[in-house]
């Protein structure tokens, strides 16, 4: 080979190199937008929900109120006869079938929202007012666009008597579209328009702040002892190995020993946040202390001969030094292995997280759902509401791993020290 | 024999230091005087650094790394089980072949030491012992307006210079310097060897270095390391001018190491 011949075959080989290179990175970047557009397109829509305007007329004798009206006797008092009476009125219907129908445009929660307006505004009793109620699941994905209308009546879920109604009230303005907030305040519940991520966010919360407190200690204390302070000796390597091994047990396996020590023998209360932390802390924990070694391992040598040379003892010098100066990577470290607890399902389905819940929940110790479970939980329901709602909350999943880990490039940049 | 006796500061006995099977230092005897400049000279991995590292224990550090022999200062034995390190340290500073600042102001690298030791509780005491620590190591001049500066955004003569008052901080009787100018320009070299003259009057230095130039403008007391082995310890003068070993003889004209 001649020496031109050489250098011309060096060349593309580096220009197929970068080739390559470029083509897996659009390729990655390809996957992520494909990945992003899917669910924001599915999902953007949740955050907003269909109220229908109803004159309710707020009849006091239909409230069967005894005495004066006060917050307390309209808590207690019955809404459905007034609700029913009052909505009926949008539409004439012949029969009971078709007053049914006509119930059925708007979610069954249409007798609580009446009541909570009352008691907002206690000075419109006996008046006429127009109330917004959130319609139900079919009309707010008709309103959505999401439902296809010229299929034939039998296969559409909405009706042509319901679909009359429904372009007479988009005629006369009283269809809206609200944010929703039902969204973010309610737990979970059988019908799409009224379940809201407000109990497995908490879940979520509870789930990770117990994580936190468990593991970050623990963690801290484990990758300190080990780094600095343990004989370097067969003991300390065994143990090194299996961190190292335990970081990649699969977490379902976490779910198991959660299962089986925490519920079966400790019998701790099934479903509940306090579980589910102390299973996914048992996970973190090598997540955790593989990143905080790495980063005390990171402190310069010359640092720690710097402080002993003038005095310090090995534990001034770790805590006053070393350790200040891996806080940044340690903090990094444990935000990213708490971003991975938040993703976790298997162990938590494990756990019995995957419970249907209804309240949102107050305590750890209380059943509760957590937001990958609520995905798990949604994407099995047929329902289009739910599909929308599924997307939704994996967007609010992925946010919040976004932020953290934006969090954690933030601490890690801003107080790195430089050192030469 | 009482007055040769106070005179020397530092005694090593038969010192022998082992990293793991290697043998480091063999039967160091070498004898340090009191308020002197002693300079160690010798190849690379001689085993200067070995040694003077034994003198503050700094090996301990080191897991596999095991002192046996005697190293006395004031005739009181430093490998002693009942020494405490922390208290021998503060008695013997150090300064490092690289600049090892503290990635903290520079006022705080200065105030550490006192600090940890309890020296300086009261702010305008911890004030004085910080421009007078700068001052000795000749650095008062350069940083009095920008205490606050990290330490970081020294100049690399300045950054060892900080070092300097950094181990003055805490008033010890010997300083130890392992190759302080081996990362700095001539000119800041030259301002710590005038450092270093300036020390001695208060101070007894152990420096290792590679410069045979720096040696003799430096110090007073020679010794010669190869291979683990103290070869030849003298005055400066007689060193350099007539040493008595062949080996020291071809190293100091350049003819190996």
């Amino acid at each position: 080979m001649t020496k031109e011949e050489r250098l011309k075959k060096r060349h593309n080989a580096e220009k197929r190199f970068r080739f390559y290179g470029l083509l897996s990175v659009s390729l990655a970047v390809i996957f992520v937008l494909v990945l992003i557009q899917n669910i924001v397109s599915k999902g953007s829509s949740a955050f907003s929900r269909t109220t229908i305007a109803a004159d309710i007329s707020f009849n006091a004798d239909l409230l069967e109120i005894e005495g004066p009206i006060t917050k307390q006797s309209l808590e207690e008092a019955e809404f459905y006869d007034l609700a029913v009476e009052s909505i009926l009125k949008i539409y004439p219907s012949k029969d009971s079938k078709e007053e049914r129908q006509v119930l059925r445009l708007f979610s069954p929660d249409y007798e609580y929202e009446i009541k909570r307006y009352l008691i907002k505004n206690p000075d419109k009793i006996n008046q006429v007012a127009s109330v917004e109620l959130t319609s139900s699941d079919d009309v707010d994905q008709l309103n959505k666009g999401n439902f296809p209308r010229d299929l034939p009546e039998d296969r559409r879920r909405v009706s042509n008597f319901q679909l009359n109604i429904y372009d007479n009230l988009v005629e006369e303005g009283k269809i809206g579209k609200k944010f929703n907030d039902y969204f973010f305040s309610k737990g979970d519940s059988r019908d799409p328009e009224l379940a809201g991520i407000g109990g497995s966010l908490m879940g979520s919360f509870f789930t990770i702040i117990i994580c936190l407190i468990l593991s970050f200690p623990i963690a801290i204390m484990a990758s300190i002892y080990l780094e600095e302070f343990a004989p370097k000796n067969r003991i300390t390597d065994f143990i090194e190995i299996n961190i190292n091994n335990l970081a990649a047990v699969p977490s379902i396996v976490y779910g198991l020993l959660g299962l089986g020590i925490l519920l079966s023998v400790m019998d701790f209360p099934r479903s509940t946040p306090l579980v589910a932390g102390i299973t996914l802390s048992l996970m973190t924990l090598p997540r955790i202390i593989i990143p905080c070694r790495a980063s005390l391992k990171a402190v310069p040598p010359s640092i720690r001969e710097a402080a002993l040379s003038v005095g310090a003892s090995k534990f001034q010098t770790v805590f006053h030094h070393v350790v200040p100066l891996a806080m940044p990577g340690t903090l990094s470290g444990t935000i990213i292995g708490l971003a991975q607890a938040l993703g976790e399902t298997a162990p938590l389905i494990l756990i019995g997280m995957v419970a249907f819940v209804v309240d949102i929940p107050g305590t750890p110790v209380d059943p509760s759902a957590s937001l990958p479970v609520q995905v798990y939980l949604w994407s099995e329901q047929a329902e289009r509401g739910f599909v929308e709602k599924t997307s939704a909350t994996i967007m609010m999943l992925l946010g919040f791993l976004i932020v953290m880990n934006f969090i954690a490039v933030y601490l890690r940049q801003k107080f790195e020290k430089k050192w030469n | 024999m009482e007055l040769n006796n106070s005179k020397i500061k530092i005694k090593s006995k038969n010192l022998n230091v082992y990293y793991g099977n290697k043998q480091a230092l063999h039967n160091i005897n070498l004898e340090i005087n009191n308020k002197e400049v002693t300079a160690l000279i010798g190849p690379s991995g001689c085993g200067k650094s070995t040694f003077i590292r034994c003198i503050n224990r700094m090996n301990d550090t080191i897991d596999i790394c095991k002192v046996d022999g005697s190293i006395e200062i004031d005739g009181k034995e430093v490998n002693d089980k009942n020494v405490d390190v922390v208290t021998l340290r503060e008695k013997i500073g150090m300064v490092f072949q690289k600049p090892n600042p503290f990635p903290k102001s520079i006022y705080d690298n200065i105030a550490y030491g006192p600090t940890i030791h309890g020296i300086g509780e009261k702010k305008d005491e911890m004030d004085k012992i910080v421009e007078t620590s700068l001052k000795k190591a000749a650095l008062w001049d350069e940083v009095k307006d920008r205490l606050n500066e990290p330490g970081t955004g020294l100049s690399g003569g300045q950054q060892q210079r900080l070092c300097i008052a950094r181990a003055l901080s805490v008033n010890p009787e010997v300083i130890l310097m392992d190759e302080p100018c081996s990362s700095l320009d001539p000119i800041a070299t030259a301002k710590i060897e005038e450092l270093i003259d300036d020390l001695k009057k208060s101070y007894t230095i152990v420096i290792v270095t590679h410069s045979m130039a720096q040696a003799v403008r430096v110090s007073q007391k020679t010794g010669f390391f190869h291979l683990g082995k103290i070869i030849e310890v003298d005055t400066t003068e007689k060193i350099f001018k007539n040493p008595a070993n062949k080996m020291t003889q071809d190293y100091i004209t350049g003819r190996f190491g």
